[in-house]
Order: C-alpha cells, then structure tokens, then sequence
C-alpha cells in the first residue's frame, strides 16, 4: 500500500524553463565535504521536497542559495540566467525567500512592525502606514492569520504564528523561489494544513517552493517533487508520485549495514522504569524500562518528545503525569541534583548552551560536576583536580596539551569529549545522552560511541536519544522509535534503517514488514502491534 | 481554509489602531493611578499640597529629570545606560554660567551653548560606545570621570558667582511660569510629547526598538545601527545640556560643584519606575515623565508631611522595586499566552 | 572492548605551546601583568619626576605607604563587586555605598551607644552587612529583579535608613575616637625598622579579608560555583549547581565586605557618618571602576584577585603621584582624568582579549535557524 498523492493537480509549469537549476555544486568546509556533487531543478509553481538525513547536504545546499554560503564549484541559474549569489541580499534581489526554523525577528515589536522592519516606507520621517499596511493585511491574510494580530507583540503570539508571520514576511518582496526550512516541525495538524494551504496557494501562483522536512508522509501531502540527498550528493530527483515512503527513506540511507558497536555481557538489574509517563506538551504515555549495562536507543525526529523524556528523568522538568523509578527510587527527581545524587547523569543535547563553559579551562569543565570529588568540606585541591581531569582526558584521548586549556577553542569533537567526561568521573548508574555526537567530526564520533559502549560493559545503564538514525543503529542494543510524543515502535538494532526512519517519520503502512538490513523480516520485536492494531 | 477563498477586499477603512501598539501601556495607566491616589491622599493630609505655590515648585524640581529622562528612555530601550548625565550637566551647567557672568550673553544663546556642549558630550558617548564595543555602563562610568574633570577645569575656582536672572524664563518665579505652569515643565511636557510621537511614529524611533530587542538581527534587517547609537547618546547629552539651564535657574547666583551630583541615578530610576525594560528593547517615555513625578511626590510629599525628609528615599527605593516587579510580572505573563 | 588510544606524540610534543597557553588561555592573568607594569612605570616615571625636583613633595616610601589608608576600603569594595558581577547575568551592586554609610552606624551604635565589646559589634556590624546583601541577593537572584534594579532600589533604601536612624548627625565618642588607632599606620613590627609606616588596617581588615577571598575563589566549591554560573548560567544548571543560592551567596558576601568597609571608615575617620559612603557620586561607581580595571568581565564569569589589589593600587598611587605633579585642587581633578583614561583605555584594549576568550574559534557568519555544524 502506498501513499497516494493526495493533491490537486500538478501546478502549471511542467515543461517550461526550470525556475532555478543548481548543477555540479561543491562545498568543503576546511578538511570536510559537506557537499560533493549536487544538482537540483525545480520548475515553476511547483513543491519541490528536499530530503536528507542530518549531515546530508541539504542544509549547506539551502545556505548556497540564500547566499549564506559560496559553492566551490557548480553553477546556478534563475530562469535560464545564470546567477552569482554572493549575499544574502543577492539572494533576496534575485526573489530567493528564506523562512528558517528559528526566525531573526523581534519580539518586543508588533507584528505589523516584523513585517517592515529595516525596510519601511516612510514619509519623512514617519512610517508610511497607508503605503505599507494593505500589502502586510493581504500578507497576513493569505497565510491565514486574523488581522487583528497586526497590533500585538510578535512575542505574544505562540511560536506557531510566529513562524507564519516569518512566511508571510518572506512573501512581502516578490518572490520567486520560497525555501522553507523545516516548517511543521513545530505546528499542530491543524496549523499544517493552513500551512499546505498557503502552499499550495503559491504554488499556484506560480511561486517555487523548496519544502525541506523529514516528515516523509506529508510530503506526499504537498509536494510535486522530491530530490534525495545522501552523504553530501543528490542520489535522486523525481517526481513524489512515483515512490514510497519507503524507497525515500532507504534512498535517504543508502542501505548500507551498520556495523554496531555491541558489547557482550549480561545485561543487570533494573534502572530506570517510567510508567505512563506524561509531560504536557512534549509526550505523553511513554513506559520504558533500562536495564544496568543495557543501551537504550530514544530515535526520533526533531519534536517527537524523546529529548524531554531525557530532561525529566534529569530532574530538569517535572512530568505531569505518570510514575518514575529510577536507581531504586520512586520519587521523580526534582532538580538535576537530585539525579545526580542517585547516580544520574546527562549528557544535555546542546553543547555551546547547556553544557560548555566556554573560557574555563578543560579541568574545570570536567570537574565542575563532581566538585566533591576534589576535597572535603567544601574545599578544592588543585592535585586533585589535575589528577581526576588528566585521568579522563587520557580516558577519553581528547586531543590537548594540558588542562589548562579553554574549552573554547575546541573542536567540537573534542568539545563534546570534555562535557561527556564531566558526567563519567565517577561511573554513574544511569547516563542519558541526548544529541551525543551533534557536530562532531567523524573519528571522534567512533571514539565517543566506544566510550559509551565500554560504560555499559562496565554496567551503567546507558539511555541515548538521538535523532542520528545512524548512530542509534550502531550503539543501541534497543530502539524505541518516538513520533509525536508517544513511542511508536520498539525495533532491535537490526532493524534496516529505513524501517527506523519510516517509524518516525510516520508512515508504518505495515509493521509487519519491518526489515532487517539483510533484508529478512524482523520477527522478534517486543511492543509492535499485532497486526490489525493500530499502529501507534 | 479552502484554497478558493479570496483574501477580502480591503473594505474597511484603514485603521491604524488595528496596527500599532495600544496608545497607554499598562505600566503608564497604573502610574497615573499611584500618582492620582497620592495627589488625593497629601492633598487630604496636607491642604498646602494641592496649592500652586507647592505643585508648581515641585513640577520645576520634575522638569530637569523627566527632560533628560527622555533621552535615557531612548538609551535604555536600546539596551544602553547612561551614567555620565550628572557630569554632563555639570559641564553644561558650569560653562554657561561663566559665558553668563563673564559675557552676559542674551538667554537664547545661554541656552545653545548649554545644549551645543552637552550634545559634544554626548558624542563622545555615543562614538565610544557604538564603535567601541565595550558595555555602555563601563564607557560612561570612563566619560564621567573625565567630563567631571572637564567641568571642575572650568569652575577654576570653587563656585560660580553674580549669575544673572537671564535663565529665570526656567527658573521657579513669578517669571518662570505662565498661569500657574511652570515654563520648565511645560518644557519637558511638549519634549516627552515630541518623543513620544517620536517613538510610535517615526521609522528613526521604530528602529531603535529594533536595535535594542536585538542589535544583530538589527543589523542583519538592514537598520544603520551604529549612526543610531550615536545619535540617541548626542540627544541625551543635548538635553541634558537644556536641563542643566534649568537647573542654573532654579538655583542661587551661586553655583557650586555639586551641581549634578547624584542625578544620573534619579533619571534612572524615574525611566525604569516608568515601564522601560532595563534590558532593552521595551520603553515607554510618558511612563517616565509619571516616574519622575511620582518620585519628586514622594520626596517633596514627606517634606510636606512633616516626616525626615531623607525617609522619601526609602519610598523612592520600594516604588523601584514596585513598579518594577509589576512589569515584570507583566511580562511574564504576557510571555507565556 | 579497551577503551582509547593514547594520544599521539605529536599533540604532546608542542613545548611553546606552554607559553601559548600562558598567552590565550591564561589571558586572565595578562590584565595583572599589565597592570603591574603600568604600576612599574608609574614607579620609575616618578621617581625620575622627584629627582628631577620636578615634585612637590617627596616622592618616597613613606607617602606611598601613607596613601594605603585610602587603598583598604577601594580594594575591599572592588572585592565586593567582583564577587557580584563575576556571578554573571547583569550582575553589579550599586548599594556598596549605601551599605557602608548604614553598617557604619550600626556599628557606631552598638559600640559607643550600646557599649558593647569590640569584637561583638564588628561581627554584628559585619553580619548586618550580609542581611542587607542578603535582601539585594534574594531580590535579584529569587525573585529574578535585574541586578541594576536591585541595588539601585537599595541604594535609594539603604542610604535613607542611615540618615533616618542617625539623624542626620555623625556619631562619635570615647571609644570610637581610640578605635581610630586601628586604622592609623604603625610600624611594622620586627622587619619593621627601615621600612615606611603601614597603615594597621592593611593587615587588619584587607589582608584577612584578601586572603579568605582568594581562598574562597580559588579553593573552595563555591567559587568553582560562582565561575560557574557567571560563565553559562544554563550549563551550571544542568551541571547540577543551584544558581540561585550560589548567586544570592555572591550578595551577601558583597554586602559582608561592605560591613567591614563600614567599620574600617568609622576608625578612618573616627566618626560614624551617615553619608560615609554616599557622599559625592557614592562609593560604588569607583568600586565598580576599579573591578573593571582589574580584569572583571562585566558580563560575568571572568575575574580575579590580583587584579583587584593591583588595580586598586595603581589608582591610589596614580591618585598620589598626581597630586606631587599637579598639587591641590588641580591635582584633585587630574585624578579624575586619569581615572577616566585609565578606564577606558583598558576596557577598550582589553576588548579584543575578550573576544578571543570567549569566540574560540572565529566563526563564519552563520544563517540564522541552522544549527552550527549541521550540514
């Protein structure tokens, strides 16, 4: 059973000279290749769907294009002509919109005000409201927000229509080609479908629009066409009715076997149970058990509520609902502290935000989570600061002259070495690691993923949540798939990477068929429904 | 919504209240309520309260402070501060006392003097601190030692004697109101207004909520940033040089170094009492004109009381913590609908 | 499975790289340094000056040793802001003034009014200068008042308190006119022969103070803390650090410091005065310029010791070399000036030290809404 396209027409436009051409693009970024070889072509008024896992090139493609980057190589043409964007008011003169996740805009000023600021028509010195206000109305009525918003605060609007405002923004200039970078990441199904209808509105206008997203099954909601990036190339650009989900998310990964990084062992007793665990807002329903020197695997994409399952079990959120038991306590832990104390550790997701203490030396990043390691009574001994950090910089082999150093002229790999050994000074009994391996280059990635799997070897119960498809595959001996908010799927590391994509990117048209990467089918997973179950 | 309907045709007459903030802010409304309950409760315990002969001084004492309240207003809403307007004033203050003793110089060129060096002053902020980027408060804290030394260069000697009454047009005589208004007052009013328009209307007074909510997504907007930051310090200095006539006028023949002293905090406080968000980015500058009423009430209100007159401070220190603290609960709500 | 490989010997054979280190990553200690040889030079260009004849007084040991009278209290408040701004998110007391004026009469009355023993009243008067940190600290770092808000309200409170109280009118007597020889400079004791007066208070109320605050910064859990919260208040949160008490702690010991200051310029001057530390433009602008000049980083997370005592000195002793040039009150305002100066030269040069502490890396100009690193 495939997906049907459920949508109007294709969009006039087949067949005429392309809207833009990208061809033979390349970009490293100093010893990294972040794009090899790519080529896109996207017609006019038509959804054009950009699809490729975290690493695969598409954020560096769309960086190109609105001018935030330069290629190495390749050329680009806007209807026929060949263009050199070297701006981003290059980009926006040309017609080329961007509408990021997270939009540049300002809270305190009111919606009507986002819409012009820094380019406002005036009359002398005064804003020209009459001059401006029709265009912004229309604006905010084709993105289907009420006028009214026109006079609030941008910030007093929920993040949703804050993100619609940014759209509407984009269309203010004429544009041509509207990228759209991950936008129903943060909306309800209601708001995409106000979403797809702005879309296809456009579209018919003859506006292009690149829609980039993981959400495999919506695309076949919106768009025309779909280009699959892999591992730095385009591997395929065709029109979304001739494929399914699942051949997009094996094209997305390539197939390939991922060589696990399992250790042997029995696996111990009981660490962390969560029962019904509810959090409002983030996920709801979650039950989950990790055993001592077991590794859980959290995947899901961006919003499916497995990285605030990590905070909660921290003690850096509260649950709204549900029982915890973690380390032979029942009480859910209140404050990060408090975990601590019971032999709780975390990883946080964000390494420059939540974990980094930017000009402080290596020593003190590491120590600074075990200050009572580094004397009695509240003192601290340089000797054993030296000692404990030298210790787990040799442990972890980050690449430094000594101790002293700042952590922030780091790499990120060896970054990331250095928040990871704050949490392992002792050896905890239960570590979370969320985004482990986020902007870390490749040898370091394969050192981290050893050090995980050498603490479960020695009995922690390790849960990791991660949205590398990837990297879960090749550290987890578990898999709980989460999808909004829920957990979806439990899948065992043999699980094909499409199977897991396709989990979370929501269309399991039949479980049943789940596929090993040797292409057998899974029979042993515990908590998939029987079928004829609704798959949840 | 279904593909097929048609955004309406703009029917409705085109009104502005739809698009622009609310005229009052919450924080402006809840002042003038303290400050009417105030009014009403010393006019009840002190009769003399409610005379001209005790608002009118006490609305020359506001003038000065909501004047350059104004500027500050600009300041902070742009995530700025200033802490070098009491200097300012001194040097303004000082020199055009001299040109006024030495020259005798007409009251219309006393005061573009006054305003030409603290609109120098000013610059020097400005540059500093759009250029320089090192925090305002640290710049300012360098510019008010340095224009403090500039102004005690040219005191020379201890005071400044035999001020003529040229400036009386601010001062707190029968010359200095009309009808009962302090001229000095009806000053600050008419700027506070002209700013308010300023900063509601203006693509200039737009943008520095702009720069102040975040100076690189400013930037990145396509708003001159740093021509901006000059140019909101220029007009503190400006007018702290138009205050510091004000200040010569209500004060002896004498003027003594200590003109200025301690203003820098009161204009503070009367901008952050008025609604305007230290962290920039939010501000209201009719609140600031309240703030600084509501403060010289309660100082010349304890006088009237007969309480010590240093008890008004304490009152200024709790009204801080008041005002503020419901802003912020304000906010917080606000943020989180 | 064996967990790592050793690292290669190429990282560790870079022995310049030590030098490196003291450059970027010990840039903290460069403002010391710096300030010490401003010091140096300041020392020689004097001392040049007086031999020249060029003084109008003599330019010796004894005057420098003279002048630490007004060292104590600068370096003891620049301590205290140290403290409070290094905590980080807009931290700074502009109360330090105001506190000083209140403990001291405090303690006036309890040690000449209340008559009660020495001892008792300095620990009370410095145990009252804790609880009024404790109200800037439970406002700021509680109820989530900005810093500047805070002890600009408390500034304003305190200041009037310490009129209302005193009555406007200095307290003094017996006890307090003989506690001014704890302030006065003595001669120090065995080694003391050749070398100049010191004034008692520099080991009486400084050195104590200065030694238990290195400790506390650099030795114990809480000032881990303090660098701690002052550097990424988020991640001493998830590092498992409770922000608020390790902030509020940064207050009260601000206003501790404060208490003592209280104390010490009562025996200054031998007389509680109520405007003691709000007269002119209050104590705390100074204070606040001075942490900045030795090396504080305004936005938190960044400061140390020796560049408070360093930066104090130099001041005091810019401060007295000034008025051997330029005597009187053209002497006084050339202080001004050069502390001006001072100020802005620092904090302007040192801003691109700043900057390379905390970039790291430069960064290429990055897209708004896309992760750094993602590709």
């Amino acid at each position: 059973m495939t997906d049907t396209a459920q949508r109007t027409d294709p969009a006039p436009g087949h067949g005429s000279t392309p809207r833009l051409e990208m061809r033979d693009i390349s970009k490293r970024y100093g010893g990294v290749r972040a794009i090899r070889h790519a080529d896109i072509t996207v017609l006019p008024g038509t959804v054009h769907a950009l699809v490729g896992e975290n690493g695969a090139g598409k954020s560096t493609l769309i960086k190109i294009l609105a001018g935030a980057e330069r290629p190495d190589t390749g050329t680009i043409a806007i209807d026929g002509q060949d263009v050199s964007i070297g701006s981003t008011t290059d980009a926006i003169a040309l017609g080329v919109q961007t509408v990021y996740q997270e939009p540049q805009l300002f809270p305190e000023l009111t919606v009507a005000e986002n819409f012009f600021v820094g380019r406002e028509i005036t009359r002398g010195p005064t804003i020209d409201w009459r001059a401006q206000a029709p265009r912004m109305l229309e604006l905010l009525d084709t993105v289907g927000l009420d006028r009214s918003l026109a006079s609030q605060p941008l910030g007093a609007l929920s993040i949703a229509k804050q993100q619609q405002v940014s759209i509407a923004k984009a269309l203010l200039e004429q544009a041509s080609v509207l990228i759209l970078d991950e936008p129903s990441a943060i909306l309800t199904d209601a708001e995409i479908e106000v979403l797809f209808g702005v879309v296809r509105r456009l579209a018919a206008d003859g506006v292009s629009i690149i829609y980039i997203s993981h959400r495999l099954d919506e695309l076949f909601r919106i768009a025309d066409e779909v280009t699959i990036m892999r591992d730095g190339e385009t591997v395929s650009s065709q029109p979304i009715g001739e494929l399914t989900v699942r051949e997009i998310a094996e094209r997305m990964v390539g197939g390939e076997i991922a060589e696990g990084v399992h250790k042997e062992g029995e696996h111990g007793d009981l660490v962390l149970e969560l029962e019904h665990l509810t959090l409002d807002g983030a996920f709801s329903d979650v039950s989950l058990s990790v055993r001592a020197g077991e590794v859980v695997g959290l995947y899901g994409l961006v919003g499916s509520g497995a990285a605030e399952v990590g905070e909660v079990v921290y003690g850096m959120r509260a649950a709204s609902s549900g029982r915890m038991r973690a380390a032979g306590d029942d009480r859910h832990p209140a404050t990060p502290s408090e975990a601590k104390r019971r032999g709780i550790r975390m990883v946080p997701a964000n390494r420059s935000s939540q974990g980094s203490f930017s000009f402080q030396p290596i020593a003190f990043n590491i120590t600074i989570g075990s200050l009572g390691l580094l004397g009695r009574l509240g003192w601290v001994s340089p000797k054993a600061e030296r000692r404990i950090s030298d210790d787990l910089i040799r442990r972890l082999a980050v690449k430094t002259p000594s101790g002293r150093q700042p952590i922030g002229a780091m790499s990120g790999g060896n970054a990331q070495k250095v928040v990871l050994a704050r949490q392992i000074v002792e050896q905890p009994r239960l570590l979370v690691l969320a985004e482990p391996t986020q902007g870390v280059d490749v040898g370091a990635k394969e050192e981290i993923h050893r050090i995980i799997a050498d603490l479960a070897a020695r009995g922690t119960a390790v849960l990791v949540i991660t949205t590398d498809l990837a990297e879960v595959q090749r550290i987890a001996d578990r898999i709980l798939v989460f999808r909004s908010g829920r957990v979806a799927h439990e899948f065992p590391p043999t699980a094909s990477q499409a199977s897991l994509l396709a989990a979370a990117a929501g269309a399991v048209d039949d479980p049943a068929a789940a596929q090993t990467a040797t292409g057998q089918p899974v029979t042993d997973l515990p908590g998939l429904p029987t079928p004829g179950e609704e798959p949840r | 919504m279904s593909t097929d309907t048609v955004a309406p045709a703009v029917a409705k007459p085109l009104s502005l209240r739809r698009i622009l903030p609310p005229i009052v802010t919450g924080q402006e409304i809840v002042l003038l309520g303290v400050l009417v309950i105030l009014w009403v409760l010393l006019g009840i315990f002190t009769p003399a309260f409610l005379t001209p002969a005790s608002i009118g001084p006490l609305l020359v004492q506001v003038a000065p402070i909501a004047l350059i309240g104004v500027g500050m207003t600009f300041v902070i809403i742009t995530a700025g501060i200033d802490v070098s307007v009491a200097a300012m004033i001194m040097v303004s203050a000082v020199t055009t006392a001299r040109m006024l003793v030495a020259f005798d110089i007409p009251a219309i060129a006393a005061v573009l003097v006054a305003i030409v060096i603290g609109a120098a002053l000013g610059a020097i902020n400005g540059f500093l601190i759009a250029y320089g980027r090192v925090h305002p408060i640290i710049i300012t804290f360098g510019t008010a030692n340095l224009f403090q030394w500039l102004g005690l260069r040219v005191f020379d000697s201890s005071t400044v004697n035999g001020i003529p009454s040229t400036l009386e047009f601010f001062g707190r005589g029968g010359a200095g109101s009309t009808l009962g208004v302090p001229h000095s007052f009806a000053i600050a009013v008419i700027a506070v207004a002209a700013a308010w328009w300023f900063l509601r209307y203006a693509k200039a007074g737009r943008n520095l909520y702009a720069i102040g909510g975040n100076q690189n997504a400013a930037r990145l907007a396509g708003i001159k940033v740093q021509p901006r930051l000059v140019w909101v310090y220029v007009v503190t200095g400006a007018l702290a040089g138009l205050a510091a006539c004000m200040v010569i006028a209500t004060g002896t023949a004498t003027l003594d170094q200590s003109v200025g002293s301690g203003k820098e905090l009161q204009v503070i406080a009367a901008v952050v009492i008025g609604g305007t968000s230290i962290l920039g980015g939010r501000g209201s500058v009719v609140g600031t004109l309240l703030g600084a009423i509501l403060v010289q009430t309660v100082v010349s209100g304890v006088t009237q009381l007969g309480w010590p007159t240093q008890l008004g401070f304490l009152f200024v220190g709790i009204f801080i913590l008041v005002a503020v603290g419901t802003d912020l609960i304000r906010e917080r709500t606000r943020r989180r609908a | 499975m064996t967990a790592v490989t050793t690292p290669t010997t190429a990282d560790q054979r870079r022995e310049p790289s030590r030098f490196r280190d003291w450059i970027t990553g010990g840039a903290l200690k460069d403002r010391a340094v710096l300030l010490l040889a401003l010091i140096v030079v300041l020392l020689v260009a004097m001392a040049i000056l007086d031999g020249v004849g060029l003084t109008s007084g003599r330019f010796n040991s004894d005057y420098l040793a003279s002048t630490l009278i007004a060292y104590v209290p600068l370096a003891l408040l620049a301590l205290a802001e140290l403290f409070v701004i290094t905590s980080g998110r807009g931290g700074i007391d502009l109360s330090v003034g105001s506190m000083v004026s209140l403990t001291g009469i405090v303690f006036a009355m309890l040690y000449q009014q209340a008559g009660l023993p020495l001892a008792v009243a300095v620990v009370s008067a410095v145990a009252f200068g804790a609880l009024l940190g404790a109200v800037n600290g439970f406002l700021t770092a509680y109820l989530g008042y900005p810093a500047l808000i805070t002890t600009l309200a408390t500034f304003y409170a305190y200041r009037s308190i310490a009129l209302v109280v005193s009555e406007q009118r200095p307290i003094s007597g017996p006890e307090i006119s003989e506690f001014y020889s704890a302030a006065k400079a003595i001669e120090l004791p065995v080694i003391g022969g050749g070398l100049p007066l010191v004034p008692l208070g520099v080991f009486t109320f400084l050195l104590p103070v200065a030694i238990v605050a290195w400790f506390v910064l650099n030795r114990t859990t809480y000032g881990r803390k303090l660098y701690a919260i002052g550097t990424n208040d988020t991640a001493a949160q998830w590092a498992g650090i409770d922000t608020r008490r390790t902030r509020m702690m940064a207050y009260v010991t601000a206003g501790a410091i404060a208490g003592l200051v209280g104390v010490y310029t009562v025996a200054q001057f031998a007389s509680a005065r109520p405007d003691a530390g709000t007269s002119g433009s209050g104590m705390a602008l100074p204070a606040i310029t001075i942490a900045v000049l030795g090396g504080v980083a305004i936005t938190g997370g960044i400061g140390r010791l020796s560049g408070i005592l360093l930066a104090a000195l130099l001041i005091v002793w810019l401060n007295a070399s000034i008025l051997l040039v330029v005597p009187g009150n053209e002497g006084a305002q050339a202080q001004l000036l050069a502390l001006g100066v001072v100020l802005l030269g620092a904090s302007l040069l040192s801003n691109a030290t700043i900057r390379r502490r905390q970039g790291g890396l430069a960064k290429p100009l990055s897209v708004p809404g896309t992760a750094p690193g993602a590709k």
